[in-house]
């Protein structure tokens, strides 16, 4: 027995050096902190075994380019949203965020309770990309804006920056919806160039000090109501990892999908109050009918996306139908108890 | 191994002087390092497959959609001779006076910065049109050449300068990434708008000053810089009245200048939108002087083209090049030597300016920004310095650089369109005050930074 | 019978390198109108269109991409000519028949070897833009870069036999154009 030992503990122990990149500058707050901590949580599980790398947008690869560069096998892993990945299959958005969708509780209840994940796995198999849920931004406010919106009249000519469906959805509203990179956000919205932008939440919100350039902060949910990140891996360096090491991964992303969703629970309404109180941020809601007629626009917006492509008419009925089912649960139960408590 | 990323940068800088292309010359040493440092196993291959996605980033890239916009709007302005009405419009204000002709081409130069960034071009216009007129007119060609350069360099930083641009570019993400670095929750930002801002003050001081160095010239060798003859004045006037002259030549430009730069600084478009703005009214500018005949919109859309081409091929060079580097851990070894350094921030900003300033003489603008900046921005941002003041003392550096004998860049665009009988030597000679004046400026920059960052300030709060 | 060969080459590769080009510049006008209407439908009308805003940044990666050949042949990217300008034209051709050969070429085919896999991919799902309401050719903005390797290696065999002819011939003037 001793000697079967020793010759195991002889053997080298084999060790697996990742790349991980993603959207986001490194280190960026709530996002970015995500994989920072993914990687010291599979360094020390493994006790070194499996070291990660991370890179920031544009440090190997570009922002919008990570999802090639795992489909490549460029590196092994990444972390970034799905929406991003809308051109290159027009379902991707629902595994990120869907106007007037899941909140985030419900999301990661479909994905790994009602069949989610498997039909988000068939999705990126023909890419020979693995996704995992990888954090989660809560339900993101409705934006900044220069200027009150009090009827459904004042989002026409609204120039706003607002990526994927929210913006399709606005457009019909009769607003400009206008893409810009995450560096001129600031100084567009500032300058006057847009009149209105969104960004995450109050905590990231606060961070890009989006108070200095617009007057209102609209806490409406609507577009992004809990908007799931993803962390996305390399098919075959993950088959080449032995069974434990693939556990790790799998449990260090789910700790963080957790540990993200927490922090900005935690720190949203602390970043809210410094808004409000230290630089005297007016927080408004959009009107009821405002609200109405978006979602009204938002299903017509999905009705076309269903027509369009097969795929995205699967996954969304099963997104919907638990979605549905949900809805009546939370309506027996949270509903009235957010109004009791 | 990070020593070969050193190495392979020392070995760029001396394959870059044989004289090929610099953006093949930059992509073709990484490529050459990445394949030795592969076959030793001393360089991971799959870092080169990140090439696609960098090439289709620079593609995709908004920020510098600006560059063929003020490109194109800069070669319109040359080709429709509104440049050479302006200097002529100048001369028979300023000519009656010992030194007026000096001055004439600093502020010509001034407003051709003022309405494109491309230093070449600026310094061939200028040279093409206002030196053989000061030289017929008894001017001293070194007081002249000298003159020339250096008001030739001022599109590098008076705004809209397309070196600015780029430089926003890459100071916004360094900005970013210093500040996550320090564990700044409340990043603020940078962008292109902002360096176009605190440019402003410390060029109009650099033209006050190149002003005042001509007065100062004419007071002291008057017979150097002789006054126009009623002769030449009516030559160049041709029967016109002064006033009309005067108006049809001046207001135009400056009016698109105000449009241009007024937009961007006082927010009501973005930098490209006001690019694009600024080339329609270049464009239409020329149209009704009746300048705009099919063959000078197709030698300006030409020369568009190539320099497009030219300042993003290098880019794309660069950004080979910076991949390899990453690849061999040299942003590490950069990182360690500056933390290392002694001298705290001061120390650091003197070594980077000392080392951009000696890279200026083989390296233009775009290589700079590209290589260099991303290096060593970030490292400087951490240490707390001011991105705005960094990347104007960074442009007006550059700005020295390239007129610096015996490798300056203006020196050599100069000498390439002046007369034989211009000696080399006085050009040399020429550009020394210019140069003096332009280390006083950083110097009066590292101690009143103010003069950057105020109005930035004032304008956006 | 060689000499000929080599000039067969160079005028049928500048050809197709002058047409593109030509063809090619007029994208920047294109880019200038098409931005400024961006401007006066946006402020003035309060309009806008995603697909409008790509199809200038689509234009701006063909003018760059697609120039870059045509660039090489008027020589216009910069060079550090310090010592250049001051070599004799065999030491000038020498330097480009030997940067062709061991800086332009191995970039390009490795650019394209690199890079091929990425293209395809793109081809292969007709992949469109990520913004709601952008242009759904997204494949073929990407394959402007196996068309810049392709492109800047015919005008880069150009060069070098233009150069070899020079040095054979010793006189740049007798071929017209490109690098000196
Ligand atoms: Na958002
Ligand atoms: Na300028």
């Amino acid at each position: 027995k001793d000697q079967a030992t020793a010759s195991i503990s002889a053997q080298p122990v084999k060790t697996f050096q990742w790349k991980l990149v993603t959207s986001w500058p490194k280190n960026f707050p709530g996002l970015g902190l995500g994989p920072e901590k993914f990687a010291q949580y599979v360094n020390e599980m493994s006790a070194g075994r499996l070291t990660i790398k991370v890179y920031g947008a544009g440090e190997l690869v570009p922002g919008f380019e990570v999802f090639d560069a795992i489909s490549q096998g460029t590196v092994q892993m990444g972390h970034s949203g799905a929406y991003y990945w809308k051109g290159k299959m027009p379902a991707a958005p629902i595994f990120s965020a869907i106007p007037f969708g899941m909140t985030a509780t419900e999301f990661n209840a479909w994905l790994h309770y009602g069949g989610g994940l498997a039909l988000w796995q068939e999705l990126y198999k023909p890419f020979g990309v693995v996704p995992m849920a990888g954090g989660n931004s809560g339900a993101q406010f409705a934006g900044w804006f220069k200027k009150e919106i009090n009827s459904i009249d004042d989002l026409k000519g609204l120039k706003m920056r607002i990526p994927g469906l929210g913006g399709e959805v606005l457009k019909r509203a009769g607003a400009i919806p206008v893409t810009l990179t995450g560096g001129e956000i600031f100084s567009s919205l500032q300058s006057g160039a847009i009149d209105a932008s969104e960004w995450v939440g109050p905590y990231n919100d606060l961070a890009f000090g989006f108070y200095q350039a617009a007057d209102y902060y609209y806490s409406s949910v609507w577009h992004e109501t809990g908007t799931n990140l993803e962390f996305i891996i390399n098919e075959k360096a993950l088959n080449e990892l032995p069974k434990d090491l693939q556990k790790i991964v799998e449990v260090a992303a789910k700790a963080v999908n957790e540990d993200m969703l927490d922090e900005y629970n935690a720190r949203n309404n602390q970043a809210l109050q410094t808004l409000i109180n230290q630089h005297q941020v007016q927080v408004r809601e959009f009107p009821k009918d405002v609200l109405v007629a978006l979602k009204g626009y938002t299903q017509e917006v999905i009705a076309e996306q269903v027509a369009a492509d097969p795929t995205f008419a699967k996954i969304w009925q099963s997104y919907s139908e638990f979605l549905q089912s949900m809805r009546q649960y939370n309506d027996l139960t949270l509903k009235a108890y957010f109004e009791n408590r | 191994m990070e020593y070969l990323a050193l190495l392979m940068f020392v070995v760029v800088c001396g394959v870059l002087l044989l004289g090929y292309p610099v953006a093949l010359t930059l992509a073709g040493t990484a490529l050459l390092f990445a394949g030795v440092g592969s076959v030793f196993g001393i360089f991971e291959p799959s870092f080169l497959n990140a090439l696609p996605s960098r090439i289709y980033g620079v593609i995709n890239n908004q920020t510098l959609l600006a560059v063929p916009l003020f490109v194109f709007m800069g070669a319109m302005l040359e080709r429709s001779k509104i440049a050479e009405n302006l200097l002529n419009a100048m001369s028979i204000l300023l000519g009656r006076f010992r030194g007026g002709l000096g001055i004439s081409v600093t502020l010509v130069g001034m407003l051709l910065a003022a309405s494109t960034g491309i230093v070449g071009a600026t310094v061939v216009t200028m040279g093409l049109l206002s030196l053989p007129t000061m030289l017929k007119r008894g001017y001293n060609p070194q007081f002249s050449t000298g003159i020339i350069c250096a008001t030739g360099t001022l599109g590098q930083i008076i705004p809209p300068s397309i070196a600015l641009v780029l430089l926003g570019d890459v100071l916004s993400s360094a900005y970013q990434k210093a500040q996550l670095q320090m564990g700044l929750f409340n990043p603020e930002t940078v962008s292109v708008g902002d360096l176009f801002a605190g440019a402003v003050i410390p060029g109009l001081v650099l033209v006050a000053l190149y002003t005042t160095y001509c007065l100062l010239y004419a007071m002291f060798k008057p017979e150097q810089v002789p006054s126009l003859t009623q002769a030449d004045i009516n030559q160049i006037q041709q029967g016109r009245s002064k006033l009309s002259l005067m108006f049809s030549a001046l207001v135009p430009p400056l009016l698109l200048i105000l449009v241009v730069l007024g937009a961007i600084l006082l927010g009501f478009a973005t930098p490209t939108e006001a690019a694009g703005v600024g080339a329609m009214g270049a464009t239409l500018l020329a149209l009704y002087q009746g300048a705009l005949s099919r063959e000078n919109l197709t030698a300006v859309m030409d020369s568009t083209v190539k320099i497009t081409a030219m300042v993003f091929l290098i880019l794309i060079g660069a950004s080979l090049f910076s991949l390899v580097f990453r690849g061999f851990g040299g942003e590490e070894l950069v990182q360690g030597f500056f933390h290392q350094m002694p001298g705290g921030v001061i120390g650091a900003t003197l070594v980077v300016m000392l080392v951009i300033f000696l890279l200026g003489f083989i390296l233009d603008f775009i290589e700079i920004t590209f290589v260099v900046v991303p290096i060593v921005a970030p490292i400087l941002l951490a240490m707390g310095l001011d991105p705005i003041w960094l990347g104007i003392m960074i442009a007006i550096n550059l700005q020295t650089s390239f007129l610096t004998p015996p490798f300056g860049f203006a020196l050599f665009y100069l000498r390439g369109v002046a007369d034989k009988s211009v000696k080399t030597s006085s050009i040399y000679r020429g550009v020394v005050p210019f140069i003096i004046i332009q280390l006083l400026l950083l110097l009066a920059l590292a101690q009143w930074p103010r003069l950057v960052t105020w109005l930035p300030e004032m304008i956006y709060g | 019978m060689f000499t000929q060969w080599l000039t067969l080459t160079i005028s049928a590769i500048d050809k197709f390198t002058e047409h593109t080009g030509k063809l090619i510049a007029w994208l920047t006008l294109a880019m200038v109108l098409l931005s400024f209407a961006i401007v006066v439908l946006r402020y003035g009308f309060n309009l806008g269109w995603v697909a409008m805003q790509e199809s200038v940044l689509y234009f701006h990666g063909m003018v760059f991409m697609l120039g870059a050949a045509y660039t090489l042949k008027a020589d216009g990217h910069v060079r550090v000519d310090i010592f250049y300008h001051k070599f004799s034209l065999k030491q000038q051709a020498l330097v480009n028949i030997f940067g062709g050969i061991f800086m332009l070429l191995p970039v390009c085919i490795s650019i394209f070897i690199i890079s091929f896999d990425y293209v395809m991919t793109s081809w292969r799902i007709m992949e469109q833009s990520a913004e709601a309401g952008g242009l759904p050719f997204v494949y073929i903005n990407k394959s402007l870069i196996l068309l810049l390797a392709v492109t800047l290696t015919l005008q880069g065999i150009a060069e070098i036999c233009r150069n070899i002819l020079r040095l054979n011939i010793g006189d740049a003037n007798s071929i017209a154009g490109g690098q000196r």
